[in-house]
Parts: structure tokens; C-alpha cells; sequence
């Protein structure tokens, strides 16, 4: 019999001193450290360890945005001329320059992740002085962080744009998953963004070192949850079609685990601050676009069709619309395949294996049926014919 | 969210099921129940998922706060029978401290050490937080005595070498906590992450219900305007 004795004694020992009202961590230093890393997006916190980590969520923001992990940057300090950042050497309305220690660091997200407000720590920082100083820092932190402490949350570390292989190795060791941004499509949308970065030795260079090493090394010992990148959408003049065309490179040649895109948001006393904000719709269509070739397996040449003439997703459905140009006959549930299941709108890939389980027992008569499975009828219903029906409307031809 | 091989497990702490429909539910595999459109598998996938959501909103929402040396305390007062499972997970996150769940009725008490985790489903929080701060006392200030030596001695060896050997302890030597007063930080980090030009306070209420805020002792207010009575006590 357990009893709270027994409990008490066994924890005894267990001491840890108790936490009082008194502060030494600069408020401003953490609100400006923390506010740097805003639009860094790091939604999916899925760790294929061992044990598995879960997917995070923790706290969500006014928008919606998860608060899963101290998000914070290293230093505020920035030598990069980045046309779109606050941070950046060119800005003429920075803040105060902050940065933190790797013991402060640590005993933040400690004292933080212990007491459950966060699952782990996103450690991204400026440039400082010297890139490999600053790299130098970051993996302190994380080293301290699971060496000294047994720290077991999760870490994602940003590879600042230049930094050494060594460096990038030591990262790739301590963290979960580790990260370099993109920020624009191609070398002449990122001479047009910042003077100072070069894309290809810079950034593409860096994410060919972590794709050596993990090739190299045993993935589930090392960097379990691989690298990902995040672009600006909207600072340049690039094309969707553009960024689809680089993102294709990223996950084939790069093996990046996923792409995220962040609408460009002009930030007062940057170059960029006249420019206008980018449609917050931007970025949902091209994670639709994304969703298509990663999960529902869509061939890059299916989904081109998503496109307008100017290389633009429009504010609608890229599946839908490809269905309209692909799609020569409406579907019946009761003998498609899972592959063209998927590739009608409405279905996705749960509603598709529901659609197939239940066909092995008996036919589908009608939409009630698929309804219930989760398929939005709605969308589907244009692209169906159940038992040689079919739901014709205007809604299918127009544009 | 997918329906677990082990869902009978989750079933059983859906506060409203009883032993009929854990019987009907014993008929269906965990893919059936994932696929079948029929109105019994429906049901029953949407009980196991309701129980598997609070689960999973409890482990992210609930808050810990320490009490003295070794204890981590929150509050809690979950919808379904899910209390036993979350202060384990807890307990697991902090080895070699004891957790404390609960609220006003009942508490859940949990200590993991070296690989096994000791319960306690006792009163409501504060009396178990006093028993247990009184029971801390009692070792702490009689352990000089034979007999109770012999116990802690005892204690100790079951529990091993690990005990006040853990990254919590190497902090206290560093005194890297002291001072750092974690909710004022987490105020002050939460505020910088918002963007204004994203608000979208539909997938906020969304994300974080009232209710499974309530249910862990949550309250973040939208506005001081909206606050009722209950958000000042």
C-alpha cells in the first residue's frame, strides 16, 4: 500500500530550492529575444524518438499560433543586411542589443519546461559579430541542456546562414530537429531581400552539410526529427510557382522534412517597411499546395495545373482546381481506386480508407453514406456518380 | 487523431460509460471503430476521442508550481477519469518528485523512482498538500531517531543511488533557479509571441476551450470587460 509516508519519504531527498517572486532575467531582454523569432514557424513538434515524443501543444496566442516551445533568439545582434528584418544591420529603428549566456539560457527553459509551461526550447539568434561565435553559443546551450541537466525535450536549433560543418555537426547531435531559412526562392529574389546573405554557399551549402551528415550517421541517434526550412512569402516579386519549383528541390534533394511559409509583414524602420503586407491566404494556399505533394502524393506535373497563368495560386482550393482540369469523368466511390479517391476534393486520406472499408461490405447507394464517412459533399459531390448518378451543377464549370 | 489499439482503455474513462457498452465496444478492432460509418462505431470513436483530446489538453494545460523542496503541485479536475494517467505522465517528466493533481474534492499523488511510479488517489489538494508537507516535515526532523533512520535508510536503497542526484539538484548547487520567478517569465515571453496582424480569436477559443481551461485551472482572460465573478476567485 502506497501511502503518502512512504511517498514522502522516498522523495526526501528530492530537493530543489523553492522559487521566489524575486527576478534577475531582464523582462525586456526576454520580450525583445523572444519577439525576434515572432514569425519563425515551428507548428509540428513530432519527435520519432525513442520514445516517441508526441506532438506539442501547449499554449496558444491570440492567433491561434501554439506556444509550445520557448522561442527565442540567442542575440538580437545582427551584422546581416536583411531588407525585411528588425534585426538587421540596416534598420533604422532597432531595439537595444541583447544577448543571453548559454547558463542563463538553460536555466530559463529548466525552470520553464519543469513547471509544463513549454515542451522544449527553438533557439534561433542574429548573426552577431561572427556567425561561428554565435553557433558556437547555441550549441553550448543545448549541450549544457542534455548533458549536464538530462534535459529530454525538445530542441530545434536554427543553423545561422555561413555557419562551419563542425558547428553544424555539434547542433545536429544535441537537437531534435535543426533548421535553416530559406527566406527566398532563388539567388536573385535573395539579392533583392538582403546584400549580405549569398543563397548558395550561405544557405543551400549548409543544408547539403546536414544532409551529408545525416546520411552519414544513424538517423535515429542523431537529429530525430531532421531538418526543415521556412521561406518569406510576398517580400520579393517571386511566383508561386517559383517557390513550389524550389520546394520540390528542397524535399528531393535536400530531404528536408517540411517547408513553412510565413507571410511577408513589413516591420517599421526596415527597407522593406513601404511594402505591402502579403494576403495572409498566400501562405495557407501554398501549405494547401504542400499538403498535395507530401500527403496526398500529388505528381508535381498534376499539380502545376493549380497555377495561373503568371505562375499564382488563386484564393481557392488548388485541389479543386486541379480536379476541374484533370478530372474527365466524375468518380464512383465503389470502384476508384484509393489514388483517385484522394485526388477528389473533399476526401482526404482518412475518408478514402473509410470509403474502401466499407465497400468491401456493401456497395455505397448514396451521399448520406459518404457523409458520414467525413467526406465534404459539398466539394466532393460535383466530381462523383454513386451507382451511375451523378451531381451535376454549375458550380463545377465555373472558373 | 487516430483511434489507439488499446482504446477499450480510454473508453473506460469516458465519464459516461458503463459496462454494456464496454462490452458492445469489445466487439470492434481499432481499425473497425476507425472505418465503420454505422452509427454505434461513431458514437464510440467520438466517446474514445473525447476522452483522448481532454488527455491531451490536460498534459499541455495544467500548470505546475513548487512547493518546498519536492513537491510539484497543479490544479486539475478533469470531465473523464483521466487524472490517475496524466499525474503519471507528470511524474515520469520529473523523476524522484512527488506531483500533486487536484482540486477542491479529490487529488492524485504520484512519485516515479527508478523505473517505477508509486500512487496515492487521496482528499482534496490542500489536505494532501499539507499531509505531505507535514510528512516531509516529520522525515526531515526525525530522521535522526533509530528506528525512523532505518526507514529512510531503507527508502533510500530502494530508490538507489539516484535519489538527490538529479538535474533539479545540480541546479540547486548552480543556483541558477534562484531568483527566476518562471510565471512572470512566461507572462512576459507569451505576450512577446503574439502578432497582432494574425488575431484570429475563433481558432483561439478553439485551441484552448473555456472548458479545458477551467478543467486545468486556467484563465486567460481575453479582456478585464469579459471577466466574471468567478475569474477573481
Amino acid at each position: 500500500m502506497v501511502t503518502l509516508e512512504k511517498i514522502a519519504h522516498l522523495a526526501n531527498d528530492c530537493k530543489f530550492d523553492s522559487l521566489g517572486p524575486a527576478s534577475q532575467v531582464d523582462r525586456e531582454k526576454l520580450s525583445l529575444l523572444g519577439g525576434g523569432t515572432r514569425h519563425d514557424v515551428c507548428a509540428s513538434t513530432y519527435s520519432p524518438r525513442s520514445p516517441d515524443m508526441p506532438g506539442i501543444c501547449h499554449s496558444f496566442t491570440q492567433d491561434g499560433r501554439c506556444v509550445s516551445l520557448f522561442k527565442t533568439l540567442y542575440t538580437n545582434y545582427c551584422s546581416h543586411q536583411c531588407n525585411y528584418c528588425t534585426n538587421a544591420a540596416n534598420c533604422s529603428q532597432k531595439t537595444r542589443a541583447f544577448t543571453y549566456t548559454p547558463l542563463e539560457l538553460a536555466g530559463i527553459t529548466l525552470s520553464l519546461y519543469r513547471r509544463n509551461y513549454i515542451e522544449g526550447l527553438f533557439l534561433s539568434s542574429g548573426s552577431g559579430r561572427n556567425e561561428d561565435v554565435v553557433m558556437e553559443k547555441i550549441v553550448e546551450t543545448a549541450r549544457l541542456l542534455r548533458e549536464k541537466h538530462a534535459f529530454a525535450g525538445y530542441i530545434h536549433l536554427k543553423v545561422l546562414p555561413g555557419a562551419s560543418r563542425s558547428h553544424i555537426q555539434e547542433a545536429m547531435e544535441l537537437a531534435d530537429r535543426i533548421s535553416i531559412n530559406l527566406e527566398a526562392s532563388s539567388p536573385a529574389h535573395m539579392n533583392e531581400m538582403s546584400a549580405t546573405k549569398n543563397y548558395e554557399t550561405d544557405i543551400i551549402q549548409r543544408q547539403r552539410y546536414i544532409r551529408d551528415l545525416m546520411s552519414k550517421t544513424d538517423h535515429k541517434a542523431g537529429l530525430p526529427a531532421g531538418q526543415t526550412t521556412q521561406l518569406v512569402v510576398g517580400a520579393g516579386a517571386e511566383s508561386d510557382v517559383e517557390i513550389f519549383k524550389r520546394i520540390l528541390y528542397e524535399y528531393s534533394e535536400i530531404g528536408v522534412k517540411r517547408a513553412y511559409y510565413s507571410a511577408f509583414s513589413p516591420q517599421k524602420g526596415t527597407p522593406f517597411e513601404s511594402r505591402a503586407p502579403q494576403q495572409k491566404w498566400r501562405e495557407h494556399r501554398l501549405y494547401q499546395m504542400d499538403w498535395l505533394y507530401r500527403i496526398y502524393h500529388f505528381q508535381p506535373h498534376e499539380i502545376h495545373h493549380a497555377f495561373d497563368e503568371n505562375g499564382f495560386l488563386g484564393n481557392a482550393d488548388p485541389k479543386t482546381a486541379i480536379a476541374r482540369q484533370l478530372m474527365d469523368s466524375p468518380a464512383d466511390p465503389n470502384v476508384a481506386s484509393y489514388g483517385e479517391l484522394l485526388r477528389i476534393p473533399g476526401i482526404g486520406p482518412r475518408s478514402a480508407q473509410r470509403i474502401i472499408a466499407l465497400r468491401r461490405a456493401h456497395p455505397i447507394k448514396g451521399k448520406t453514406e459518404l457523409a458520414q464517412m467525413g467526406v465534404r459533399i459539398k466539394r466532393a459531390a460535383p466530381f462523383l456518380k454513386i451507382n451511375g448518378w451523378r451531381d451535376c451543377t454549375l458550380q463545377m464549370w465555373s472558373a | 487523431m487516430k483511434v489507439p489499439e488499446n482504446f477499450l482503455y480510454y473508453l473506460s474513462a469516458h465519464a459516461d460509460c458503463n459496462t454494456r457498452l464496454l462490452a458492445r465496444a469489445g466487439e470492434f478492432t481499432a481499425q473497425e471503430l476507425e472505418v465503420l460509418p454505422n452509427a454505434d462505431a461513431k458514437r464510440l470513436r467520438k466517446m474514445v476521442f473525447e476522452v483522448l483530446g481532454e488527455t491531451h489538453r490536460m498534459k499541455a494545460f495544467v500548470r505546475l508550481k513548487p512547493q518546498g523542496g519536492a513537491i510539484l503541485h497543479g490544479y486539475l479536475k478533469p470531465r473523464h477519469k483521466i487524472a490517475e494517467r496524466v499525474c503519471d505522465h507528470f511524474a515520469r517528466r520529473n523523476p524522484r518528485t512527488i506531483i500533486v493533481l487536484g482540486n477542491g474534492l479529490e487529488s492524485w499523488t504520484a512519485l516515479f523512482c527508478r523505473g517505477r511510479i508509486m500512487r496515492e488517489h487521496g482528499a482534496g489538494l490542500t489536505e494532501t498538500l499539507e499531509q505531505l508537507g507535514s510528512a516531509l516535515h516529520d522525515v526531515g526532523s526525525h530522521g535522526s531517531n533509530e528506528g525512523e533512520r532505518e526507514g529512510n535508510e531503507e527508502a533510500k536503497k530502494k530508490c538507489g543511488e539516484e535519489i538527490g542526484k538529479t538535474s533539479e539538484e545540480e541546479i540547486r548547487k548552480e543556483g541558477w533557479e534562484k531568483g527566476i520567478d518562471a510565471e512572470s517569465i512566461w507572462k512576459a515571453y507569451y505576450d512577446s509571441q503574439y502578432c497582432p496582424e494574425r488575431k484570429n480569436l475563433r481558432v483561439f477559443r478553439q485551441r484552448m476551450p473555456r472548458r479545458d481551461q477551467e478543467s486545468a485551472g486556467l484563465r486567460l482572460l481575453e479582456s478585464k470587460e469579459n471577466a466574471t465573478l468567478e475569474d477573481f476567485f
